[in-house]
């Protein structure tokens, strides 16, 4: 009798094995890959495959991960360099990943693209997915899916991202069976290429705002970050990045100046310095001013690499043998698909 | 004794939750029934206001169905209302005696499981089911089952024909015709789906706890006749219906003449029981079952299509918000004939091809489901513990991956808890 219920009990938990197994897969499978297409999506994985020892992190949205290119910062300076960078990321998002990667590394110099400071709620869910579903589970990830989601989100969803995902059965493709089991490397050091040129033909017109003030939430988070990058000895930089779209006001750049002076904070509007860097919006752009190209981003990466050099105590790695054999490789095949 | 209080309080929590004037309303109610119950026997008079008080407040509220004061109406009031009539013409009648126990007595009417859409329990089988409470594994198991398979049929049926279904309705003018007609079919499903669904829910949560309540449906698509639908679709309510009104009425026993107006009376009442807009269809469903019989072939195949066909046409009063535009939906089934444009725009109605493919395995298995209840019952019931768990976790894996919910979908609301 004691034997038949003990077998009972053991091969009924046998079957919720088999179903937390089968539920596993299945969230795997139905999850979006973000390997072919949408590979913004994977980039914030893709920080998690490095060694850390990264002196500089650029943090923010599309506008540091498509304008610069850690490998021209190495190339030029000898900069270690990692963007975590993520479809619209908001400055509270900015925060929690800043806050994650001082659990991994503690880089000399955070660079903060204050083009967030313009959001002051959640924006969407996609975004939000984009930047937060393949984040490893941490106190940061719990902080930001809190912060993060919009009023029809739960926070369920993200514990069990099936939930959001499980319609796409009819949307499946071979890259969800090819990439069930590994992802795909997309970026460099979070840099995402983009060789097209499409040309900037009409200037972003000026559209008057009802107001222009910075929300109070993003201040409390700008706050944090600065006063988290004080707690671990890490300088923190402003800059906005020399995108047309969408139009950075006057008032903002005011504000942030202001910002900067009391904390005493550097910042750099590259807005104001296309052309000492270069900047050719008839081709070094791939849509028409929103994003710079490779060709855009290199010469970006070549001015900003000398400012963080001349001006940020940066070791020069490409005299450290060990550093330099990894960067070296992986310059061998930035400069591949460069050529490609 | 300590499980039922647990049970009342833990109802009455997730109640309060839906407003506390509703609780409030509902308390009042329970308690007033609870003491005129106990005065009846003595005096029997007391069942009259009491009667009239709660068809009032209940008339008020279906006749201004968008009002304000139709919004705030206490959530459940359609069904506690009745039982509490059931309650009150029963002890009244000497049925049985009044309850002493007012955690019994409250557990009757304010059971939380049962308050959004039935069934409407009788108190002598919810005092019994109460007694014989017993937690067991084969309680715990079938009642599982039972609430994945409802859950099935909300997520994975219901929800689905209600994409098309509200495609269809939410522009009357463009879709008539065929498209109406496809409304109709789909809203058949969709209803009992849902409705079913919740009750699976109902009974199967109250069957973990070791309540056996009352079933509501008996694979009522399955009927030869509007009148044999209608034994075997809303059961409980049919029941409340036949026991206090058409039986109070006189039945069948005052002629073929009185027997009809009855019947039409009953109908009626159960229109108005869902709303003012559905008097119409408690009207006709009334002639059906009336005079329907008459009409029966030799062949039940048949009868069930035409049944199905003629309940589903009903159903336009359920489908579109008025009944003018229901009138006219069911006008144009004979004025439009549009079926060719149906067949090349049946993707643009909410559904990809994918989905209408899941959508009609999960009818399929519906259908099959309703049809060999029973003996897959029997089964269910021989089966090893094993292989009851394995039959849970296929259906929760079959409604987390093929059932409609999140983001744009309100999977917890339930058609039926509306009237």
């Amino acid at each position: 009798m004691k034997t038949k219920r003990i077998r009972t009990v053991l091969s009924v938990a046998l079957v919720v094995v088999l179903f937390c197994v089968a539920f596993a897969l299945l969230t795997r499978l139905l999850q979006p890959k973000y390997a072919t297409s949408l590979t913004e999506g994977s980039m914030i994985s893709q920080y998690y495959q490095e060694s850390g020892g990264h002196e500089v992190i650029f943090v923010g949205d599309c506008e540091v991960y498509a304008n610069f290119s850690p490998m021209e910062l190495y190339r030029q300076a000898g900069i270690t360099a990692y963007v975590r960078g993520t479809p619209q990321q908001l400055i509270w998002q900015s925060y929690y990943i800043i806050k994650e990667t001082f659990t991994y590394e503690t880089p000399k110099v955070i660079v903060l693209n204050v083009n967030s400071m313009r959001y002051s709620e959640p924006v969407s869910e996609a975004y939000n997915r984009l930047t937060i579903d393949n984040m490893r589970w941490s106190s940061e990830k719990v902080g930001i899916i809190q912060a993060s989601m919009t009023e029809e989100e739960s926070f369920f969803s993200y514990v069990f991202p099936l939930l959001r995902y499980h319609s796409r059965f009819d949307e499946l493709t071979s890259e969800d069976f090819r990439y069930l089991f590994q992802s795909q490397y997309s970026t460099w050091n979070g840099y995402q290429m983009n060789k097209g040129v499409e040309p900037l033909e009409t200037l972003p017109t000026y559209r008057a705002l009802a107001s222009y003030t910075f929300g109070d939430v993003c201040y409390e988070y700008l706050d944090q970050i600065r006063l988290l990058c004080q707690e671990h000895g890490t300088e923190l930089v402003l800059i906005k990045a020399p995108s047309v779209y969408p139009f950075w006001y006057d008032e903002y750049d005011e504000q942030i100046e202001a910002y900067a002076e009391a904390y005493n904070l550097d910042f750099y509007n590259f807005l104001d310095v296309v052309d000492e860097i270069g900047i050719d919006y008839s081709s070094d752009t791939y849509d028409a001013g929103l994003h710079l190209n490779l060709s855009g981003a290199t010469k970006l990466s070549s001015y900003f690499a000398n400012i963080l050099a001349e001006t940020y105590d940066l070791a020069d790695y490409r005299l450290d043998p060990e550093v330099s054999a990894v960067y070296e490789e992986k310059l061998l095949q930035y400069d591949a698909a460069v050529a490609e | 004794m300590l499980a039922q209080i647990l049970i009342l309080v833990a109802g009455l929590a997730i109640y309060a939750g839906y407003g506390l004037y509703g609780l409030c309303y509902l308390l009042i109610a329970a308690v007033i029934t609870w003491l005129v119950g106990l005065l009846l026997p003595r005096h029997r008079w007391l069942m009259w206001p009491l009667i009239a008080l709660n068809a009032v407040i209940l008339a008020c509220i279906k006749l201004q169905p968008v009002t304000q004061w139709s919004m705030a109406a206490p959530l459940g009031v359609s069904y506690f209302t009745l039982q509490i009539i059931a309650y009150v013409v029963d002890v009244a009648h000497g049925k049985y005696q009044p309850e002493r126990n007012i955690v019994t007595f409250g557990l009757y009417l304010t059971y939380f499981p049962h308050l959004l859409f039935g069934p409407i329990e009788p108190f002598d089988h919810m005092k019994q089911a109460l007694a014989e409470r017993r937690c067991t594994w084969d309680a715990l198991s079938r009642g599982g089952a039972r609430v994945a398979w409802g859950l099935f049929k909300k997520l994975a049926v219901a929800a689905r024909a209600g994409v098309v279904v509200g495609t269809i309705s939410a522009a009357p003018e463009e879709y008539r015709g065929a498209y109406a007609l496809l409304a109709m079919l789909l809203y058949s499903v969709q209803l009992y789906a849902d409705f079913s669904g919740g009750i699976d829910i109902v009974l199967g949560v109250s069957q973990m706890m070791g309540l056996h309540l009352s079933e509501n449906f008996n694979a009522p698509y399955f009927s030869q006749s509007i009148a044999e639908f209608w034994r075997r679709w809303h059961i409980t309510l049919g029941a409340w219906l036949k026991n206090y009104i058409y039986i109070p009425l006189g039945g069948n026993r005052r002629g073929g003449v009185r027997k009809v107006l009855n019947l039409l009376i009953t109908f009626l009442v159960s229109g108005l029981w869902h709303g003012v807009h559905y008097l119409l269809w408690g009207l006709f469903n009334g002639i059906f079952v009336a005079f329907g019989e008459g009409f029966k072939t030799r062949w039940k195949a048949l009868n069930c299509g035409v049944t199905f066909l003629i309940i589903s046409i009903l159903w336009a009063f359920f489908v579109w918000p008025d009944t003018m535009t229901a009138l006219e939906s069911i006008g144009s089934l004979f004025t439009t004939f549009n079926y060719g444009a149906l067949a090349g725009n049946f993707l643009e109605l909410g559904l990809n091809m994918g989905e209408w493919l899941v959508f009609l395995v999960a009818v399929l298995v519906l259908w099959g489901y309703d049809l060999f209840q029973k003996r897959l019952s029997l089964w269910f019931g021989s089966a090893v513990p094993v292989l009851r768990t394995a039959v849970i976790a296929v259906l929760v894996l079959l409604v987390l991956v093929f059932g409609m919910y999140g983001i744009g979908f309100h999977a917890e609301e339930f058609i039926y808890s509306r009237f």
